[in-house]
């Protein structure tokens, strides 16, 4: 087994949750100063994204990855 | 006669039919989301429920934090790192049960209406219930993986259930990543 890969997959879940945090608290600044509505649907859906992409690993889907039972 | 290579065939064709299985439901099950999330910018349009912002960012933050222990404890038992995965599957339980509580207990307590008070209060429980009843069964999800984990039953060869139950724990926090905003931030109060 590739040691480092599960290391680095640990790696890539912190720096996710770092950029949802950050997102997150973006999001709340905007919202309770009543900024555009725009760029809370930009940030919303940026984050939908990462978790897609990084946390739910929809590219699982195609088959290239994670090949367990 | 099955060999070695057959064999992972058709291990790999197995979850890959559950994969698609899997997502197929979290798709038919964003449409309720969706359906939801459209009837409350159709019937509140840019009036928002008047919430406690506080408690819907520490809800918010909750859930966020458990969807980083869920994603820790699929790579542990895919590394074959039972304990790190039984405590991170653990954590997670415990945020979920505080999300339900911060939400249910606390919001809806808080809340100035009731579910029968109107166009707000209706979109408000609606929203808010779906989704809190999705984490419920998300955590009864966590509670399996967990007992199965402790009895050792997963390998980093043989772990599918983790790895549902994982998606559908970040599945439940991708549908709040739109409703926070939808009912907390969008239109004034």
């Amino acid at each position: 087994m590739d040691k480092n890969k599960p290391m680095s997959e640990l790696r890539r879940g912190v720096m996710v949750f770092l950029a949802l945090a950050i997102l997150t608290a973006v999001e709340y600044v905007i919202g309770t100063n009543e900024a555009p509505t725009i760029f809370l649907w930009v940030i919303a859906i940026f984050k939908g994204a990462l978790v897609l992409v990084y946390f739910m690993h929809i590219a699982r889907l195609s088959g290239s990855e994670g090949g367990h039972e | 006669m099955n060999t070695p290579a057959t064999t992972l065939e058709k291990r790999a064709y197995k979850i890959g039919t559950a994969r698609v299985g899997l997502w197929l439901f979290f798709l038919s099950d964003a449409f309720v989301f969706a359906a939801l999330l459209v009837s409350r910018f159709y019937l509140l349009g840019d009036k928002r429920p008047h919430l406690e912002q506080g408690l819907g960012l520490i809800v918010t933050s909750v859930l966020l934090i458990s969807s980083f222990f869920m994603n820790r404890a699929e790579v542990q038992i895919s590394q074959g790192n039972r304990k790190a995965f039984v405590t991170s599957t653990l954590i997670t339980m415990l945020l979920g049960i505080v999300f339900l509580v911060g939400v249910v207990g606390f919001e809806w307590g808080l809340a100035p209406f009731g579910p029968a008070d109107g166009v707000e209060g209706a979109m408000f429980y609606m929203m808010t219930g779906m989704h809190a009843f999705h984490v419920l069964t998300g955590v009864v999800f966590l509670f399996i993986i967990l007992r199965n984990g402790i009895k050792g039953r997963y390998s980093p060869e043989k772990h599918w259930a983790v790895e549902a139950a994982a998606n559908y724990w970040h599945f439940v926090d991708l549908i709040w990543i739109f409703f926070y905003p939808a009912l907390y931030l969008i239109g004034t109060v």
